[in-house]
């Protein structure tokens, strides 16, 4: 186990420094000049060069890189010249008002999904089964920011029940302590991912419905609801941890569209507003600490599933 | 105590309707074991699971009823039905893998019956569970109740099985092929088990299987099934004495035995069961039987009472006390085997790494093939025997070059085949090819036959597209299926047309060496014989070198002329068929032996002792022999000593120190200087 995780990490390690080296060099293609997006179109050439100069941007481009690493060891993610704040600093301004609303809307969407998906496996065929197939599938292709402006249009304008515009307070627990300024956002989350979640639960579920200790637990005199609840869900569980660890990243992009439909200041917002501005330091920092997700939700999941299901060895 | 009268049961999905059982009548008295034989399809589950009110999606008892001591099961309500299930009645299923929750302890699993229907609380059920698990015969149950199932081996978890089943104690329990999955020895343990837990708890029982030996050995009265109906009813010694139906006798002529006379053909029987879907007029079997008259084809036999007490049949032409001989040829005798070795095989030996346990645990490997060596003449057919896990299907693929051995050599021809990289063994590779066990996984799905068999042609670049068409259509016929299957895909065939093709695949380069794993392990019974005639007529026309590898000993002792027992990845007696198989040198062999069960109740087990225990960790075999630890005969000097092959008799050689058989004076035979 300590052998598996070690290696991971480690393994981990190396996928961050190659996003880190390849997201670097795609800014510094980009981007025409770190002074000129400082200091805007309007300031001179000489200005310009010596702000480079100024801030090591004229030498080779792997000398900043590893510069930059050197910063990034000692937790400096560098420094936003648009905003004149260190990155650092507004990641963490924004970061937990975004975990937050991810992971209650990643909750909302289990609760929904795990039980949707075993009825659907149990009633497969049924009326029940196929509404909420094709509902699914209805809403999986429909992109989350028109479900966000839909769901607006029908509870916040024709129905006056929420407001269209999330809270704006900085506190991180607004989900809770404003539920009904957040309810839309959290909806908006929530049903993207219940709709993906639904489908594989469903499909977990009806590979293990066919599995003989199912029959067993009935053979047993097992009511319906102890055969589910003891015995079906754990196993049928196991796929949507993996998808759970593997989605996070998209959840932070689920966040972005969201964050923006409802103007609500996270991550996501701070994101499209830096693109706005050409503020590529926090791009870059953005993008890594996504990198960082993907690979931890990935190995967080794993080990989740290894404790669940007994079987699963954990091997190199 | 349980009486089943005039049951049907229709099962409909969609717009099909099968009708998997049809009025059958059964009773089982108090502390008997009925046994239910049947082939795939029969109804024999079916009926079980109809007695458990636990009918699959879409499933209903038309008519008739079930009577457990009084209680009428038919129509019976959900909840009075649970209150009955896993406590009065309690169902044993067949794969043990799948039937335990792989997330719970079996501990917890055990007890969970108890605290269903007795409301125990968590502590007594878990104290009575772990007295069960001492009653199947659990080492050290208090160490195992929070094991997990994948930690067990298959006759362990078989054996937790039990244990769950009998926690309350029911007065039936039906077991659906309990031990189909296990090896001989283990499911001559279990079976004891049974009917050992049976006479203590006084309860009554309900095998069904599809194995006429387990029934002759451990059933109290018969019950035959065909086609959804019972066919025949008796006493076990009166059923295989005074068989009536034409069913049962051809289908107990069908099996291979350990005694029989290998010149003469197997007894087959041709066609295939039944569809259930299809509209049922006059006896099911009549299509298949050689003694069908227009009568069978059109009426429905009625039960007539057979010669001994409750013998009941359904045959309008009943069987006479011979078995039937009528379609059996004899085969040519052999040509002999000539001298050179065609394939040799030196000192083989496979490992497979296993992830090491902890941070700087040392790799560890297991040793599936430990070193081997024998050679197949031209010609010869060579079997090889053991237990699952003794290595047997990792040396079959090395052998046909599947797999590379980690050391060790395969020789075709004296030309080293093992280890060659695809390339370079080019067309060497074509002379040997396999027949797989699992027709249905080995062929692929989304192509069609004709496709299949032209596919190594294509790869060897044989004649060209009307040529390779006219091959696959010899081929086909060669293997007794006509050529108008060659559009079809696999899913459309039958079981036994699958195997048929997959040996039509394996013969479609004339290779010298053909290594079928398990050829008829899939089959039932009475396609099996006929797949068996095939392969040793094929074997005897094209002079094949065949190497058959199986766990049936009497499959093995009907195909092949020279035979290997293996274990734990070695060879540990080796000589011609009827010689091992009637005077057996090693104690492994003999224990084998005694274990299988054979299609007759008066059969006496021969003496030798039984091999008690389960297979050791290939990861760590025991030092010195590898038997010993299950070995009766077992002495100090076992553990010290590897033993070596040495000769008992003309060919024969046995590794042990204390073998069964004298050993010969002269110098060991496959000393190597």
């Amino acid at each position: 186990m300590m052998r598996f995780i070690i290696r991971r990490v480690l393994v981990s390690l190396a996928v961050l420094l190659g996003i880190s080296l390849v997201v670097f060099l795609m800014l510094h293609l980009i981007s025409d000049s770190p002074g000129r997006a400082a200091l805007g179109q309007q300031a001179t050439q000489v200005a310009v060069d010596a702000f480079n100069r100024e801030h090591g941007y004229d030498r080779p481009v792997l000398v900043q890189y590893v510069d930059y690493l050197v910063q990034l060891l000692h937790g400096d993610l560098g420094r936003s010249y648009k905003l004149n704040e260190n990155v650092a600093t507004l990641l963490l301004q924004n970061a937990p008002r975004s975990a937050v609303l991810s992971f209650a809307g990643l909750a909302l969407a289990l609760v929904v999904a795990v039980p949707l998906g075993i009825l659907q496996a149990v009633r497969r065929g049924r009326l029940v089964d196929r509404a909420a197939t094709s509902i699914s599938y209805l809403l999986y292709a429909t992109p989350s920011f028109l479900v966000g402006l839909v769901l607006i249009g029908a509870f916040s304008q024709t129905i006056p029940l929420f407001p269209a515009e999330a809270s704006q307070s900085s506190s991180p627990w607004v989900v809770f302590t404003e539920p009904r300024s957040m309810a839309l956002p959290l909806i908006t989350l929530a049903i993207t991912n219940v709709v993906v979640f639904s489908q594989y639960q469903r499909s977990a579920a009806l590979e293990q419905l066919g599995m003989d200790y199912i029959k067993v637990a009935r053979a047993k005199g097992a009511p319906e609801r102890i055969v589910l609840t003891r015995h079906l869900m754990r196993n049928a569980i196991t796929p949507i941890i993996t998808l759970v660890g593997v989605l996070i990243p998209t959840l932070l992009a689920g966040n972005l569209i969201v964050e923006a439909v409802f103007n609500y200041p996270g991550l996501g917002l701070l994101f499209l507003n830096s693109l706005h501005r050409e503020d590529y330091p926090v791009l870059l920092a953005y993008t890594l600490i996504g990198g960082a997700l993907t690979v931890a939700g990935n190995l967080v999941a794993d080990l989740v599933v290894a404790r669940a299901d007994r079987r699963i060895e954990l091997g190199a | 105590m349980l009486t089943i009268r005039d049951l049907s049961v229709e099962i409909s999905r969609g717009e099909r309707t099968v009708r998997p059982v049809t009025g059958v009548d059964l009773v089982l008295h108090r502390g008997e074991t009925l046994g239910i034989v049947g082939e795939t399809g029969s109804g024999k589950s079916m009926t079980g699971l109809a007695v458990m009110g636990m009918l699959p999606g879409g499933g209903v008892v038309t008519s008739g009823s079930i009577d457990f001591d009084g209680t009428e099961l038919v129509g019976l309500g959900a909840a009075e039905y649970r209150a009955i299930r896993g406590n009065d009645i309690s169902m044993v299923f067949q794969d043990s893998m799948t039937s335990l929750n792989p997330t719970r302890s079996i501990g917890d699993q055990v007890a969970e019956p108890l605290r269903l229907h007795r409301g125990a609380s968590k502590r007594a059920a878990a104290q009575r569970a772990e007295e069960m698990l001492a009653l199947v015969g659990i080492p050290r149950p208090s160490e195992r109740m929070g094991d997990f199932p994948h930690q067990l081996s298959g006759g362990m978890r078989q054996r937790v099985m039990i244990a769950m089943a009998l926690i309350c104690e029911p007065r039936i329990l039906i077991a659906d092929e309990p031990t189909t999955a296990l090896d001989v020895t283990i499911q001559a343990e279990i079976l004891e088990l049974l009917g050992d837990l049976k006479q203590r708890l006084g309860m009554a029982m309900i095998l069904v299987t599809h194995d006429m030996g387990v029934v002759a050995r451990h059933a109290d009265r018969v019950g035959v099934m065909y086609g959804g109906r019972l066919v025949e009813t008796a006493a076990t010694a009166d059923l295989f004495r005074h068989t009536r139906h034409q069913y049962t006798q051809a289908l107990l002529s069908s099996i291979p035995s350990l005694v029989q006379d290998k010149a003469l053909e197997l007894f087959s029987i041709p066609g295939s069961p039944p569809d259930p879907a299809e509209p049922q007029v006059g006896c099911r079997f009549a299509a298949r039987c050689a003694a069908a008259t227009d009568q069978c084809r059109t009426q429905l036999p009625l039960a007539v009472e057979g010669p001994g007490e409750g013998h009941l049949y359904s045959c309008w032409n009943p069987a006479g006390e011979t078995a039937p001989t009528n379609e059996q040829r004899r085969f040519p005798q052999a040509a002999q085997a000539s001298g050179a070795a065609r394939l040799q095989v030196v000192g083989l030996h496979k490992e497979h790494p296993v992830s090491a346990k902890g941070l700087f645990g040392r790799r560890r490997s297991v040793k599936a093939v430990a070193g081997v060596s024998f050679e197949v003449r031209a010609g010869e057919a060579f079997g090889l025997v053991g237990e699952s896990g003794c290595g047997k299907s990792s040396l079959g693929r090395m052998l046909v070059a599947l797999d590379r051995p980690t050391s060790g050599d395969v020789l075709l021809d004296g030309i080293r085949v093992s280890g060659v990289s695809a390339r370079r063994l080019g067309s060497r590779r074509a002379r040997l090819q396999m027949m797989f066990q699992d027709s249905q996984a080995s062929l692929d799905p989304k192509m069609r036959i004709d496709d299949i068999l032209r596919e190594p042609l294509v790869i060897q670049g044989v004649g060209t597209a009307a040529e390779r068409t006219d091959m696959a259509r010899d081929m086909l016929s060669s293997v007794g299926l006509g050529a108008s299957i060659m559009e079809r895909y696999p899913h459309e065939l039958s079981g036994g047309q699958r195997q048929r093709v997959g040996l039509a695949r394996a013969l479609a380069l004339d290779p010298d060496v053909l290594v079928a794993d398990e050829p008829v392990s899939a089959l039932d019974v009475s396609i099996r014989s006929q797949v068996l005639n095939l392969m040793r007529t094929i074997q005897l026309e094209r002079g094949l070198s065949s190497v058959v590898i199986s766990h049936d000993l009497a499959v093995v002792r009907y195909l092949v002329d020279r035979v290997g027992v293996m274990y734990l990845g070695v060879l540990v007696e080796v000589g011609v068929t009827d010689d091992v198989y009637d005077k057996p040198a090693h104690p492994y062999t003999a224990g084998l032996l005694a274990a299988v069960p054979t299609a007759d109740p008066g059969f006496a087990e021969p003496a030798g002792g039984r091999v008690r225990g389960e297979l050791p960790s290939p990861l760590d075999p025991p030092s010195g022999c590898r038997f010993r630890t299950r070995c009766p005969l077992a002495t100090e000097l076992c553990a010290r000593v590897e033993p070596g092959l040495e000769a008992v008799g003309d060919g024969h050689t046995v590794a042990c120190h204390h073998p069964l058989q004298p050993k010969s004076d002269e110098a060991p035979a496959q000393e190597v200087r």
